[in-house]
C-alpha cells in the first residue's frame, strides 16, 4: 500500500481551490480592532473578496480599495493612496491601524508602497492627522505568487512585525489561530480559559458571529489590540495552530525577539487536542484540569460508537488549505477512515517536506494520493475518468457541483462554507470540534444512504 | 433640486454631488447627481472592475463555452459561482471556471506560451466543447501578452474550435460598466456575422441585455415562443456561443439591460439596419406593453393580446392580494445598475410600495435621469454610495426593505430592516407575469417576516407580549386590512410551483407557418 505525493501536471486551473494571496491579508486585516485595509489595486480584487467573505461568515466588515483606474494603470497610483488614506482616515474617525494591501496590478506597475507610507507619515499624518495614533503598514501581496494562504501568511507576519515590541516578559502566551472561523477561536478560547492561561489571540474574530439587536448596532469587528500585537514580543511562546497560516509570523518573533515557538499541530479530532493542551501545559507549567478529561470523554463516548461501527473503512476525498485537509486526514484515519485523496490547492513546495505528510506516506496501509498545486478537475477528473469510489467529500463550498453532479455525500468544511446555514459558528477544533466532524459526517452519510436507499437505511439504529 | 450633503461625506466635498433628493414638482433641469465618474479612492464604494463587468455580468452566461480568465488565479476564483445565471444545458458555465494560472516566472517572461498550454488542455479535459471565450486580467493586461495571436494559433490548430477573446482588464474603467461596453463591442467586432443561422420564423429577434437569472429568459422566452417568434441569440443567458455569431441575421434587437448592453444593439442597428427596441420583462404593463411592441413591429398583436389577457387574468388577482398589503411600505431601492429604473415606478403602481430612495454603483447620468424621473417627491437619489452613506440614508428614511446586494443587505439587516437580493433574487425568477407575482411575493415575505419583528424586542425593557405561541405573516399583515379587502374572493395568495422552470423547459408550442422566404437584413 502506498501514498504519493504528485503535482499536478496541467499548468492550468480547472476550478480552482483557492483564491489569490490578497484575499488572505484582506481576511487577517478583518481581525483588527480599529483596523480598515486599503487594497492598492482594481476594484474587483476587494469587491468580491468582500462579496466571499460576506457570503461566508454571513456578515459586512469594511475593507477600502485604492480603485486603480486606467491613467493609475499607466503612470503609477501612488497618489490614490495618499487620497485612500485621507479619506479613510477622514470619515472613519477610530481607525487605527491601516494596512496598504498590494494587488498583482500595483506590483507588476511596482508603485512603492513602502515609500508613500514614509511620505504619508511625514506629511498627511503628522500634519492633518497630528495627535491621533494611526499606523500604515505595507503588505506585500502580489497575487502570481502563493494563494489566499501564503497571503494570510505574510499579514500575520507583517502585523506582527510591524507593532510587536520588547517589554516586560509577560504570563501570556500568542496564540496564532490561522485561518479558522468565529466558531473555532471560540472554542480555543474555551481551551485555554479551562488551563488558565492568558493569550495573545491572533486574531479575535469571534465577534463575527454577532448578533441582531434590538439597539440596531451594526458594526462588525475583530477584536484583536494593538496592545496584543505589541504583547507578541513579550509572550512565553508563539502557538502557531496552523503552520501554514502563521509560521512567519513565528519565525519572525522567535529570530527577533527570541519568543520560543511551537508550531502545529492543528487540533482537529482528539488525538491533535490532546497534543495541543500537552504543549499548552509544558510551556505555562499549568496542568490540564478534570473539566477538560470530562470534556475529552465526553467527545468520545459519541464518537466511539460511530467510528467503529460505521465510519470505519469510509473512502474521503479532502480538500482546502494545507493544515485543515492534513489534520482532516489525520483524524478520519483514527476514525478508521480510509482518505484516498488529499487535495492542496496551491504550489508550496514545502508541503513535500511536511513532517506530516512524511508521516502518512510512512505508515498508511491503503492507497492514497496527495496532489499539490490542485484544483478541483483533479478530483473530478479521478472521479470521472480514473474510476476513483468515494463515500463522503471534505471541503469548502467550491466544490459542492462534484458532490451534487456524481452523488458524493459531502460534509462542508473550511472556507468558504455559503451554501450551508451556519458553520462558521461551530468549531472543528479542539474535543467539541472533533464530535462535532464526527456526527456531521455520520449523518451526512446516514442521510445519504436514506437517499439512495443503500443497505442500512432498512434501520438504523444503535 | 437640491444636493443632499451626506454628515459622513462632508469631509469630501467632491461626493455632495452624487447625491440629490427629489423636492416637490421639480424635473431633472435643476441637478442630476453625477455618474461615472473616477471612484474617490478610500471612499469604501460597492463598485466593481471592469473585468467582472465584462466576464461576469456579460461572458459567462453564455452557456456552452469555456470561460477562461488570462491571469493569476484569483479573479477567476472571485467571480465563480457567485451569480444565479443558469442555463438549460446542466448550468455548464457555472460549474466550470478556467485560469491560466499566472506566477512570477511568467510576469517576467511573459505568459503567452503558458496561455496556449492552458487553451489546449482546456479543450482536451472537455472534448465536448468546441467553444471559449479568454478574459484578460489586470496582470496580463500590464505585462502586455499578444492574447488575440495565441488565439489565432490555435484556431489554425484545432480547426473545429472556435475562440473570442476579451481584452478588459480590471482597471479599464470606473467600474463594471467599462467592461460592459468593451465585451459588447468585442464580440461585433470578431463574431457576429461569421456563422449564418437557419430561419425558421417570418419573425426573428435577439432578445439582448438578458441573463437569466433563476430563469428570467426562460421565462421570456415562453412568451416569444407562444408568438410564433425565432429567438436567434439571447445577449447572453442561457445564449448560445453559435447562436450569438448569427445575430446580424435577426429582424429586430429587443433589449432588455440598456446599461449593459445598449452597445451591441447600436452597433447592430449602424452595421447590419437591424433596429432596436427596448423592452421590460419586469412588471404586467411594462411587460405587457413590451410584448404589443412587439407584436406591432411584427403585425401579430393578436398573439400578443391573447398572451396578455390569459396571464393578466391567471396572475393578477395575486399580484393584488400581495399590492393590498405591500401599500405605502418604503423601499430602498438600491441595485447595481439599470433595475433602479426598471422597477421604480412600476413597483409603486403594481404593488403600492413607496420609492424612498434609488442609488446605482455603476450606472451613468442617463440611468440616474431615467430612475429620478421615475420616483416620487422625496425620493433621495445616490450614484455610486458607500458605505457610512447607505447607513446615513437608512437611519434617515426608516425604510421597511431595501433591494440591493448580499453584503450591504448585510448592514441593513443588522439596522432593523430585511433585504431582497436585487441581483441573484430570492425565489425567482422575477421576469414574467408570475415572475412579478413571486417578487412581490418575497417583498411580502421579507416585510411581514415574523423573526424580524421579534427582533426589534427589546426584553429587558419592553413590554414582552404573551398572548400568542406564533404569529403569522398575514396575523401582521391584516391586522390594519378593511374586511372587505381581508375577505375579497378574487384576490389570493401566490399558488405558483417552487420552482417553475423544469416545466417551462418541458413545455412544446403550436408550429406557425412561415409565409415567405426570410427577408435579408441589409448588409
Ligand atoms: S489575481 Fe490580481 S486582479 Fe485578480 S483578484 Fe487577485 S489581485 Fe486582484
Ligand atoms: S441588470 Fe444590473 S446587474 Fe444586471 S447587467 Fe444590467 S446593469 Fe448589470
Amino acid at each position: 500500500m502506498t501514498c504519493h505525493v504528485v503535482p499536478k501536471e496541467r499548468a492550468g486551473v480547472v476550478n480552482p481551490i483557492f483564491t489569490c494571496q490578497p484575499a488572505g491579508a484582506q481576511f487577517a486585516s478583518i481581525g483588527v480592532k480599529d483596523c480598515i485595509g486599503i487594497v492598492h489595486g482594481g476594484q474587483g480584487c476587494v469587491m468580491f473578496v468582500r462579496l466571499l467573505i460576506s457570503q461566508h461568515l454571513k456578515e459586512s466588515f469594511e475593507i477600502a480599495s485604492s480603485s486603480l483606474h486606467e491613467d493609475g494603470a499607466v503612470f503609477g497610483a501612488l497618489n490614490r493612496v495618499e487620497e485612500a488614506v485621507d479619506v479613510l482616515l477622514s470619515r472613519y474617525p477610530h481607525v487605527k491601524v491601516v494596512p496598504i494591501i498590494t494587488t498583482c496590478s500595483t506590483e507588476v506597475i511596482g508603485d512603492d508602497v513602502d515609500g508613500v507610507i514614509t511620505k504619508l507619515e511625514e506629511g498627511l499624518l503628522a500634519e492633518k492627522f497630528a495627535g491621533r495614533e494611526v499606523h500604515l503598514l505595507a503588505m506585500h501581496q502580489p497575487s502570481f505568487v502563493g494563494s489566499m494562504i501564503s497571503g494570510y501568511d505574510l499579514a500575520v507576519r507583517d502585523f506582527v512585525k510591524k507593532f510587536a515590541e520588547k517589554g516586560e516578559p509577560s504570563e501570556k502566551i500568542t496564540l496564532i489561530t490561522g485561518w479558522v472561523n468565529p466558531g473555532d477561536v471560540k472554542e480555543l478560547k474555551h481551551l485555554l480559559k479551562e488551563m488558565e492561561i492568558e493569550a495573545n489571540v491572533l486574531f479575535e474574530i469571534e465577534s463575527f458571529d454577532s448578533p441582531l439587536l434590538p439597539s440596531k448596532d451594526n458594526v462588525n469587528h475583530g477584536n484583536t489590540t494593538v496592545e496584543d500585537l505589541r504583547n507578541t514580543a513579550n509572550a512565553k511562546a508563539t502557538f502557531v495552530l496552523n503552520r501554514y497560516e502563521g509560521g512567519k509570523a513565528a519565525d519572525f518573533l522567535k529570530k527577533k525577539h527570541k519568543v520560543p515557538s511551537v508550531i502545529g499541530p492543528t487540533p482537529i479530532g482528539i488525538r491533535n487536542t490532546d497534543t495541543f493542551l500537552k504543549q499548552l501545559s509544558d510551556v505555562t507549567g499549568k496542568p490540564i484540569p478534570k473539566k477538560l478529561v470530562h470534556e475529552r470523554g465526553v467527545a468520545l463516548d459519541a464518537i466511539a460508537d460511530i467510528s467503529h461501527m460505521f465510519l470505519a473503512e469510509k473512502k474521503v476525498a479532502i480538500y482546502g488549505a494545507p493544515d485543515l485537509v492534513i489534520g482532516l486526514a489525520e483524524f478520519c484515519l483514527d476514525l478508521e477512515m480510509r482518505p484516498k485523496l488529499l487535495l492542496l490547492g496551491d504550489d508550496n513546495s514545502k508541503y513535500v517536506e511536511d513532517p506530516r505528510i512524511k508521516a502518512l506516506q510512512e505508515n498508511v496501509d491503503h492507497e492514497m494520493e496527495i496532489v499539490t498545486n490542485a484544483d478541483f478537475w483533479e478530483l473530478e477528473d479521478r472521479i470521472k475518468n480514473k474510476g476513483l469510489e468515494l463515500d463522503l467529500i471534505l471541503g469548502h463550498s467550491k466544490g459542492r457541483f462534484i458532490s451534487i453532479d456524481y452523488g458524493i455525500p459531502m460534509v462542508r468544511v473550511g472556507f468558504p462554507t455559503y451554501d450551508r446555514a451556519g458553520l462558521y459558528r461551530y468549531p472543528v477544533v479542539g474535543y467539541n470540534g472533533a464530535a462535532w466532524l464526527a456526527e456531521q459526517m455520520a449523518n451526512t452519510l446516514f442521510q445519504d444512504m436514506e437517499n439512495k436507499k443503500n443497505k442500512e437505511w432498512v434501520l438504523n439504529v444503535w | 433640486m437640491p444636493y443632499h450633503e451626506f454628515e459622513a461625506s462632508k469631509c469630501i466635498p467632491e461626493r455632495k454631488q452624487h447625491a440629490v433628493i427629489k423636492g416637490p414638482g421639480e424635473d431633472l433641469s435643476h441637478a442630476l447627481p453625477k455618474g461615472y465618474l473616477n471612484t474617490i479612492p478610500g471612499s469604501i464604494s460597492e463598485r466593481g472592475c471592469a473585468y467582472c463587468g465584462a466576464k461576469h455580468v456579460i461572458g459567462t452566461p453564455m452557456k456552452d463555452v469555456i470561460h477562461i480568465s488570462h491571469g493569476p488565479v484569483g479573479c477567476t476564483y472571485d467571480t465563480w459561482q457567485t451569480k444565479r445565471y443558469i442555463s438549460d444545458n446542466n448550468n455548464f458555465q457555472l460549474k466550470y471556471t478556467f485560469a491560466t494560472d499566472v506566477k512570477e516566472k511568467h510576469i517576467v517572461f511573459g505568459a503567452e506560451p503558458l496561455l496556449k498550454k492552458n487553451i489546449h488542455e482546456a479543450f482536451d479535459a472537455f472534448p465536448e466543447i468546441k467553444r471559449m471565450t479568454i478574459y484578460q486580467t489586470c496582470a496580463t493586461a500590464l505585462i502586455g501578452d499578444d492574447i488575440d495571436a495565441i488565439a489565432q494559433e490555435v484556431m489554425e490548430e484545432r480547426p473545429d474550435v472556435d475562440i473570442f477573446v476579451c481584452n478588459s482588464p480590471g482597471f479599464a474603467g470606473p467600474s463594471q460598466s467599462g467592461g460592459h461596453h468593451k465585451i459588447n463591442i468585442a464580440w461585433i467586432n470578431q463574431k457576429v456575422g461569421t456563422v449564418e443561422p437557419e430561419i425558421t420564423s417570418d419573425y426573428v429577434i435577439n432578445y439582448v441585455g438578458e441573463y437569466n437569472i433563476q430563469g428570467d429568459q426562460e421565462v421570456m422566452l415562453d412568451f416569444f415562443n407562444r408568438m410564433g417568434i425565432q429567438v436567434l441569440s439571447t445577449f447572453t443567458g442561457n445564449g448560445s456561443y453559435d447562436g450569438l455569431r448569427a445575430m446580424h441575421r435577426a429582424h429586430l434587437n429587443v433589449l432588455e439591460c440598456a446599461r449593459s448592453a445598449e452597445y451591441i444593439c447600436d452597433e447592430l442597428r449602424a452595421r447590419y439596419g437591424i433596429p432596436r427596441l427596448d423592452i421590460d420583462g419586469f412588471g404586467f404593463e411594462p411587460l405587457s406593453g413590451s410584448l404589443r411592441k412587439i407584436g406591432l413591429f411584427f403585425g401579430i398583436e393578436d398573439r400578443a393580446e391573447a398572451i396578455i389577457a390569459e396571464e393578466t387574468a391567471k396572475w393578477k388577482p395575486q399580484l393584488d392580494w400581495y399590492k393590498e398589503r405591500l401599500k405605502g411600505k418604503r423601499v430602498c431601492l438600491w441595485p447595481g445598475g439599470s433595475k433602479l429604473w426598471h422597477w421604480a415606478h412600476v413597483i409603486e403602481e403594481e404593488m403600492g410600495l413607496k420609492v424612498v430612495s434609488v442609488y446605482t454603483k455603476f450606472g451613468h447620468q442617463g440611468d440616474m435621469e431615467k430612475g429620478i424621473s421615475r420616483c416620487s417627491e422625496g425620493a433621495l437619489a445616490i450614484d455610486d454610495p458607500n458605505e457610512l452613506e447607505g447607513l446615513e440614508a437608512i437611519e434617515m428614511l426608516k425604510p421597511d426593505v431595501i433591494f440591493t446586494g448580499k453584503r450591504p443587505g448585510e448592514v441593513a439587516k443588522k439596522a432593523g430592516v430585511p433585504y431582497l437580493n436585487a441581483h441573484g433574487y430570492h425565489n425567482g425568477p422575477y421576469k414574467g407575469y408570475e415572475g412579478w407575482v413571486r417578487f412581490a411575493r418575497d417583498i411580502y415575505n421579507a416585510i411581514y417576516s415574523p423573526m424580524h419583528q421579534l427582533s426589534n424586542l427589546d426584553i429587558s425593557k419592553d413590554e414582552i407580549p404573551t398572548d400568542n405561541g406564533f404569529l403569522t405573516r398575514k396575523m401582521l399583515s391584516d391586522a390594519t386590512l378593511p374586511p372587505e379587502v381581508v375577505n375579497d374572493p378574487i384576490l389570493k395568495q401566490y399558488d405558483g410551483k417552487l420552482d417553475p422552470i423544469p416545466d417551462l423547459r418541458a413545455k412544446t408550442y403550436p408550429v406557425f407557418p412561415k409565409k415567405e422566404p426570410a427577408p435579408v437584413a441589409a448588409e
